[in-house]
């Protein structure tokens, strides 16, 4: 399978701060590719890198074959990136379809991918008019990774669609989450293990603000070692 | 009730308000209450005008425009030289008009040329010599004094402008000032933004081509602005403030302030600074006098029905004023209250019912979130930084019949648009129409105790006010606002 995605060692500084000290990954198209790593080696920062909303100073992103970096985010995400980003950002003064018509990037898109996105999150239709700050949190987690499902997107970068989910919420997106990668290509941050090593094909290792390993996912699921001194014994 | 709940506080200052109220006008004649509240209102219309582009501009991008109160003034200069002085706008506007197809320019220049940054200020530095040149001796008080002499008159055309030979020298020079500026913002990546050369050539001919269409056409111009209808000439200066505000607030935003996001201090310090580059600049071109402009003939035609206690007889006539609650009202303030009025339903409109307004809604709340999803914001800042000033250039030209132009009306403006969109809540719509209601009301009932006085239970006479009383309880509503809820009443951001 070929690349769609491939960052070559980027940096990205926040401030004077140097948060990203040569991250390098490349993500095969259809597969889900998890980013791993503690609280704050740089999973969010990564994701933000290749949206543009951080942009990199040095290294490259390259997109479908094109080096997007120093572009800004609304051009990068036209070539046709969805961004779900953590603690769901959605527009809470916004109703539910609002929300979802927003992210059209021609006129009907929401109405052409009507069926999928409902057929993935009914709840969602039950609640269009209704604003979106009323939803549940599950529900809003749904409504931003439907969001990115609007427009003819050919990567999602999710960032912790798990966190502060019930149990049962969580495998209820995990069934999503694997039923879009038929779709699409997706890179995902996660911190809940158990989900990321149900859910993506390969697996890449941040630490620190730099890539430090990366491989087969069902390879690492077996190696104790290395996800104790990256992820935390809580994980393992 | 999620909605009581919802809207708590503010349905708590509405019950609040309306006791106010009720002590307000107690032992008021009705005819003195409704001619406060009237006015108040007219007071109100205006200011929401200015505080609502306020509110807006700062719930979508975080910018405190101090210089909204110019944009009002710059507005109601625009439209009083449209309405009463043409001659000043055909001279003038022919020569900012090439200047700005100088400037148009730069994309095709950054086909050929991109300067080294020291290059780039010596490019302005050569602009602003020959653009200092060029207009040299530039008889703008003579053509300012015209206007200000002969209102509403048509002005004999062989005084006080220049040869068209001069004219056409200086439009020229307008134009290679622009042009040498422009090589000096030439950039490689505004060529990449760019669109098509020949679109950029067509557009850069088109605009000397009107520029000096303009100028040709200056004396039967103005003889036809000055001809026609006054109601029709001031509905044209309404749209001609509304331009002219909206045209610089654009400018503004572009050039100025978009290289200032991550900056609040220096955004308040520039557009602090830009109102005293506007102060100076209106005092420069129109005087520091200032200038009254005629009422237009719909609301100030004298006639034996008039004033009339009956809306149509005042429709019909074109009163002047018109009895409202038993005593005379201009009607002239009728309209401003309308047009008030009719901008809030294009505000609400625009928000609530267009792709634009949804996208300005979720971008109060996220502005980095809709850009993730492929939405230029930077160009939906410069559009609704352009139409919050445009509200406030028609303002502008709204209250000059009313209050006449100034050079103070800018600051004044700036001030009781700022205490508005304190009281209300700054970002919110709601909240500008609520605390230009208040501070509108209390303006005119201050002014009232300016006048007759306030009778207390129990004081045998009435004591009167200083005028400061007017300005002062505005001030004073700010501050009990703030203490009770200081976001105020339908703020959510801080």
């Amino acid at each position: 399978m070929p690349n769609i995605l491939e960052l070559n060692s980027i940096q990205t500084f926040i401030g004077q701060f140097h948060i990203l000290e040569g991250v390098s990954l490349s993500v095969a198209e259809g597969s889900i590719t998890a980013l791993l790593g503690r609280n704050g080696a740089g999973k969010t920062t990564t994701l933000k890198s290749i949206i543009g909303l951080r942009p990199p100073r040095d290294g490259a992103v390259i997109f479908a074959g094109t080096d997007i970096r120093g572009r800004r985010p609304y051009d990068i995400a036209a070539l046709g990136i969805g961004y779900v980003p953590e603690h769901r950002a959605i527009f809470r003064a916004l109703t539910v379809e609002e929300n979802l018509k927003i992210a059209e990037r021609k006129k009907g898109d929401l109405a052409r991918r009507a069926d999928f996105i409902f057929g993935l999150f009914p709840d969602l239709k039950k609640f269009i008019k209704l604003s979106a700050g009323q939803l549940s949190g599950g529900q809003q987690q749904m409504l931003a990774i439907a969001r990115a499902l609007v427009p003819d997107n050919r990567l999602l970068l999710i960032d912790e669609p798990s966190e502060g989910l019930a149990p049962i919420l969580i495998e209820q997106l995990m069934t999503s989450i694997r039923s879009l990668s038929a779709h699409t290509t997706v890179l995902l941050v996660e911190q809940n293990f158990r989900m990321a090593s149900q859910l993506a094909d390969s697996y890449y290792l941040i630490d620190d603000g730099k890539s430090v390993q990366h491989g087969a996912m069902k390879d690492l699921v077996n190696d104790r070692a290395t996800i104790q001194r990256y992820l935390g014994a809580a994980q393992a | 009730m999620a909605w009581i709940n919802q809207n708590r506080n503010a349905l708590i200052s509405a019950v609040i308000v309306v006791i106010v109220l009720a002590l307000m006008f107690n032992g008021m004649s009705p005819q003195t209450a409704s001619s406060v509240i009237l006015s108040g209102i007219t007071l109100a219309a205006l200011y929401f005008l200015v505080a609502s582009g306020v509110s807006l501009i700062f719930g979508l991008m975080d910018v405190l425009n101090f210089a909204h109160g110019s944009l009002f003034m710059i507005g109601a200069y625009a439209g009083w030289t449209y309405y009463t002085n043409p001659r000043l706008l055909f001279n003038t506007g022919s020569l900012l008009l090439a200047l700005v197809a100088g400037f148009a320019l730069s994309p095709l220049l950054a086909r050929f040329i991109v300067l080294p940054r020291w290059a780039r200020w010596l490019a302005f530095l050569i602009a602003f010599v020959i653009a200092i040149f060029s207009v040299r001796d530039f008889p703008i008080d003579k053509l300012v004094a015209m206007g200000m002499t002969m209102t509403g008159k048509v002005i004999p055309t062989a005084e006080a402008q220049e040869p068209m030979t001069t004219m056409l020298m200086r439009l020229a020079g307008a134009f290679l000032a622009g042009a040498v500026a422009s090589a000096g913002i030439a950039t490689r990546s505004a060529e990449r933004r760019a669109a098509p050369m020949q679109q950029t050539i067509a557009l850069v001919i088109g605009m000397i081509v009107a520029a000096v269409i303009i100028l040709l056409a200056r004396e039967p111009g103005e003889q036809f602005i000055l001809q026609t209808d006054s109601n029709w000439r001031f509905l044209m200066a309404m749209v001609a403030g509304a331009l002219t505000g909206g045209a610089i607030g654009a400018l503004m935003e572009w050039g100025l302030i978009r290289p200032l996001y991550s900056r609040p201090i220096y955004q308040i310090l520039l557009t602090l600074g830009l109102t005293f580059v506007f102060d100076q600049v209106v005092r420069f071109v129109w005087g520091p006098a200032g200038a009254f402009m005629e009422i237009p003939k719909w609301f100030n035609t004298p006639s034996k029905d008039c004033p009339s206690d009956n809306l149509w007889v005042w429709f019909a006539q074109n009163c002047d004023s018109v009895f409202i609650g038993g005593r005379p009202f201009p009607s002239y303030r009728l309209f401003i209250i309308l047009v008030g009025i009719l901008m809030l339903i294009v505000i609400a409109l625009l928000l609530q019912r267009t792709r634009f307004g949804m996208i300005i809604r979720a971008g109060v709340q996220d502005s980095e979130m809709v850009e993730a999803l492929g939405i230029n914001v930077r160009r939906v800042f410069t559009l609704v930084f352009a139409i919050g000033a445009a509200l406030a250039g028609l303002g502008g030209v709204v209250a000059a019949p009313f209050l006449g132009v100034y050079p103070g009306m800018a600051m004044e403006f700036l001030l009781q648009a700022f205490i508005v969109v304190v009281i209300g809540g700054l970002g919110s719509i709601p909240g500008a129409v609520a605390g230009a209601l208040l501070v509108g009301l209390a303006r005119a009932y201050g002014d009232n105790i300016v006048l007759a006085g306030i009778q207390l239970p129990w004081m045998k006479d009435a004591i009167s006010g200083s005028p400061a009383i007017a300005r002062a309880s505005t001030v004073l509503i700010m501050a009990i606002v703030l203490f009770l809820k200081p976001t105020g009443i339908f703020g959510k951001k801080d």
